[in-house]
């Protein structure tokens, strides 16, 4: 926090450096290979959205088929790149916030490595028709406790840097990384052994998933993006964030809260009325802690908004920071019953679940990712175009998703609530949405690709090199002008 | 500072367990552990069955298929109350009209299953009650080797795998798929199913929730649907 108002000193900028180093390893390893795991996951989402549009293709080969396509392209999505680049973004963002050096690189990677084979070959699994049909724990019953033990090697390492942390109270930034570490090994555990290795209630077992999935999104995608957010929009725009009250209410409110959603996935099902309902009155209140974020955000930037056309950290962010709150106001809208009957089961639900892991979490991220790899490669993205083309290709795309999906399920579940009516009615007018699904992956591949390849530069130290020590941009290239412009520069190189 | 940092932890601990106990471990354990019920001559049930009904026959190698085909993000098993949508209108998704069974489905009603595959996406019908609109091994058959073959513009994939093409031996097994026009296959060849097809199609025949809920008669539920809220 108090690294934003105080000038830096050259023994700052040292330590910062110093710090950069230690981390640069296990976070270039997560950035790359998160983003090879976001290209497929894309592919996937485009091929299992053709065939949605033509399901007579590839008809012979059961391994591309919806049933398949999906749920490999979810997990590639979630478990490859999503979490991954989360993990980078946690270390890196720790290591800086706290002021410690990471001093097990090597364990990370480690730990890395093992996740990202628990991935491979739960995704080919679920590919090859091994897969568990349960949402988000698609993978085999015995990968899972490979991903608990490495992320469990990541979760330490960080909250031994918060207990080792420099400075006085802790930013908020560090306080939802901590918390992201510390919940998920906990929701992890508690979904898995029930769902693989218990036998109750078969119900529960559907209910204690949705649990799962709202709970993976609430408590460690929305607080690993946020924590991002937090950090890349005072940064660049060059003053401490707007309200430090809020930010600690929203904090507590979500955490307090989120805890409570999930049956709300299936209101009106078979369970205790009583569960889905607090769901959806959680759903309703979590707008608490959105409307914090967003004022918080808006008050940070304000007057200073046009600095989003050169920077790309800020764009990204700004883009997510949007879309969360979109995010909020529909899932508190859908738990009303006079949305649910329509959209509750329809494209919407695929839309809505896209909409935070793409349009919040993953935009975010982009962000952190378009400022911290310069910072560890010490040189610059190649080409500020290709950042522009990966922008607007995806928010094209990430938007086309949004706006037809949930088109597409108000239709479908209008037809399907007009009970006097044909059901084939809903398949009908779902269908033509499909299409516009398709070329939105496509679009969204597209932009991927650019970004791999930067991606794939920089990790070879192939980027743009700047004269001088880390951290100063001298020279600055096209797209980061702004953020020099901005301020941050000034301050780093004083 | 050090206690500051344990309240932190503290709250981030509490914020989290409340929910997992009060929402998670206690309802599992109690919905866990319901015990059948048994019918009372005023339901006018045979006098040895109970709620939930017994599960016969081996539907759990069909479940397994009908997970790694990945059904569930298409079709849903689960039948809202009134309140919640119009599924119970929808002829047959709530079962046995006729015999005034339809109703919503229950946490019971899933005892014979591993998992309860309640949905995701409802891009098909639900099939909670598939198996009492539909009683034709056939039709199933037809319908998961090419869904084309009975609707025409179905988007539900075709699982070709679960089905062989062989060289008919002599006669047409009994078994074989009855494929017309378009979708017939060459002279001298025919297409069976696998026993993974068998198996899925027992599932999906198992599908039938409506088993009359003792000590309520059937008006009695209805009217409970409603007011369950
Ligand atoms: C891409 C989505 C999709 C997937 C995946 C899918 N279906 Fe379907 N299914 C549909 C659609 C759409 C219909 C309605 C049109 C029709 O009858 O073909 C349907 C209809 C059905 C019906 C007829 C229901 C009725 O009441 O008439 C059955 C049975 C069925 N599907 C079973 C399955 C099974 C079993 C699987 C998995 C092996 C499966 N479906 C996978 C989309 C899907």
């Amino acid at each position: 926090m108090s690294e934003t108002m105080q000038e830096a000193s050259v023994q700052d900028v040292q330590e910062r450096s110093v710090i950069d180093r230690s981390v640069r390893y296990p976070v270039l390893f997560f950035f790359t290979a998160a983003a090879g795991w976001l290209f497929l996951a894309t592919l996937l989402g485009f091929a299992s959205s053709l065939k949605l549009a033509a399901p007579e293709l590839w008809d012979a080969c059961p391994w591309l088929g919806y049933g398949r396509l999906f749920p490999a392209h979810m997990d590639a999505l979630i478990y490859g790149w999503g979490m991954q680049a989360g993990f980078g973004v946690m270390i890196w963002l720790m290591a800086r916030l706290c002021r410690v050096e990471v001093k097990n690189a090597t364990t990370l990677i480690v730990a890395g490595n093992v996740w990202n084979v628990a991935v491979l070959v739960g995704v080919l699994s679920v590919w090859g028709g091994y897969g568990t049909s349960m949402p988000w724990i698609y993978f085999p019953a015995f990968l899972w406790p490979a991903l608990f033990l490495s992320y469990s090697v990541i979760s330490g390492t960080l909250l031994m840097m918060f207990k080792r942390r420099r400075g006085g109270e802790a930013y908020v930034s560090q306080k939802y990384i901590f918390g992201a570490a510390l919940w998920f090994p906990w929701i992890y555990a508690t979904a898995n052994l029930i769902l693989h290795h218990t036998g109750g209630s078969a119900v529960m077992d559907a209910g204690v998933n949705a649990w799962f999935m709202n709970n993976l999104i609430y408590f460690w995608f929305i607080p690993v993006g946020l924590s991002s957010a937090y950090y890349i929009i005072p940064k660049i725009v060059g003053r401490p964030i707007y309200s430090y009250q809020l930010a600690q209410v929203g904090f507590w409110a979500l955490a307090v809260l989120a805890g409570w959603t999930g049956f709300n996935r299936f209101l009106g099902g078979p369970f205790p009325s009583w569960m889905p309902a607090i769901g959806g009155a959680a759903s309703i209140l979590i707008l608490i802690p959105v409307a914090a974020v967003a004022v918080n955000f808006l008050g940070t930037m304000a007057g200073r908004t046009s600095l989003m056309h050169y920077s790309p950290s800020l764009r990204f962010t700004v883009f997510g920071g949007i879309m969360f709150n979109l995010y909020g106001v529909f899932i508190a809208l859908s738990s009303y019953f006079d949305v649910s009957r329509y959209l509750q089961f329809s494209y919407a639900t695929v839309g809505f679940d896209i909409l935070i892991i793409y349009g919040f979490f993953s935009m975010v991220i982009f962000g952190a990712i378009y400022f911290i790899v310069p910072r560890i490669t010490e040189c610059e993205w190649p080409s500020g175009k290709l950042i522009r083309f990966h922008f607007w290709y995806t928010s094209y795309g990430i938007i086309t998703i949004i706006v037809f999906m949930i088109a597409a399920g108000l239709a479908q579940g209008g037809a399907i609530n007009d009970w006097s009516g044909d059901f084939m009615d809903s398949v009908r007018r779902g269908n033509g949405y499909v299409v516009a699904l398709a070329i939105a992956w496509a679009l969204i591949s597209m932009a991927n690709l650019a970004f791999y390849y930067q991606l794939l530069l920089m990790f070879f130290g192939w980027g743009r090199k700047t004269e001088g020590p880390t951290l100063i941009h001298k020279k600055p290239g096209e797209a980061m002008s702004a953020e020099a412009a901005a301020g941050f520069a000034k301050e780093e190189t004083a | 500072m050090k206690t500051e940092f344990s309240r932190f932890i503290l709250g981030l601990t509490a914020a989290f367990a409340l929910p997992w106990l009060l929402l998670i471990v206690l309802p599992y354990y109690q919905l866990s552990t319901i015990e059948p019920e048994l019918y009372s001559e005023e339901d006018e049930v045979d006098a040895a069955a109970s709620y939930p009904p017994a599960w016969t026959g081996a539907s759990s190698d069909g479940e397994s298929v009908y997970a790694s085909s990945g059904c569930i993000y298409c079709h849903t098993q689960m039948v809202r109350p009134t309140y919640a949508g119009v599924d119970m209108w929808r002829k047959g998704w709530g079962g046995n009209e006729e015999d005034g069974l339809a109703r919503e489905t229950r946490p019971q009603d899933y005892s014979g299953d591993s998992y309860a595959m309640l949905g995701y996406m409802r891009i098909g019908q639900d099939l909670a009650n598939v198996g009492t609109r539909h009683t034709d091994r056939a039709w199933y058959h037809l319908k998961l080797y090419n869904a084309r073959t009975q609707v025409v513009d179905s988007n539900m994939p075709s699982y070709k795998n679960l089905y062989r093409k062989r060289l008919i031996d002599g006669q047409v097994s009994d078994n074989a798929l009855k494929l017309e026009g378009r979708f017939a296959v060459e002279e001298g060849y025919e297409v069976i199913p696998t026993e993974k097809a068998e198996a899925l199609v027992d599932y999906l025949l198992s599908r039938k929730m409506d088993a009359k809920i003792p000590g309520q008669g059937v008006e009695k539920e209805v009217a409970a649907a409603s007011t369950d809220k």
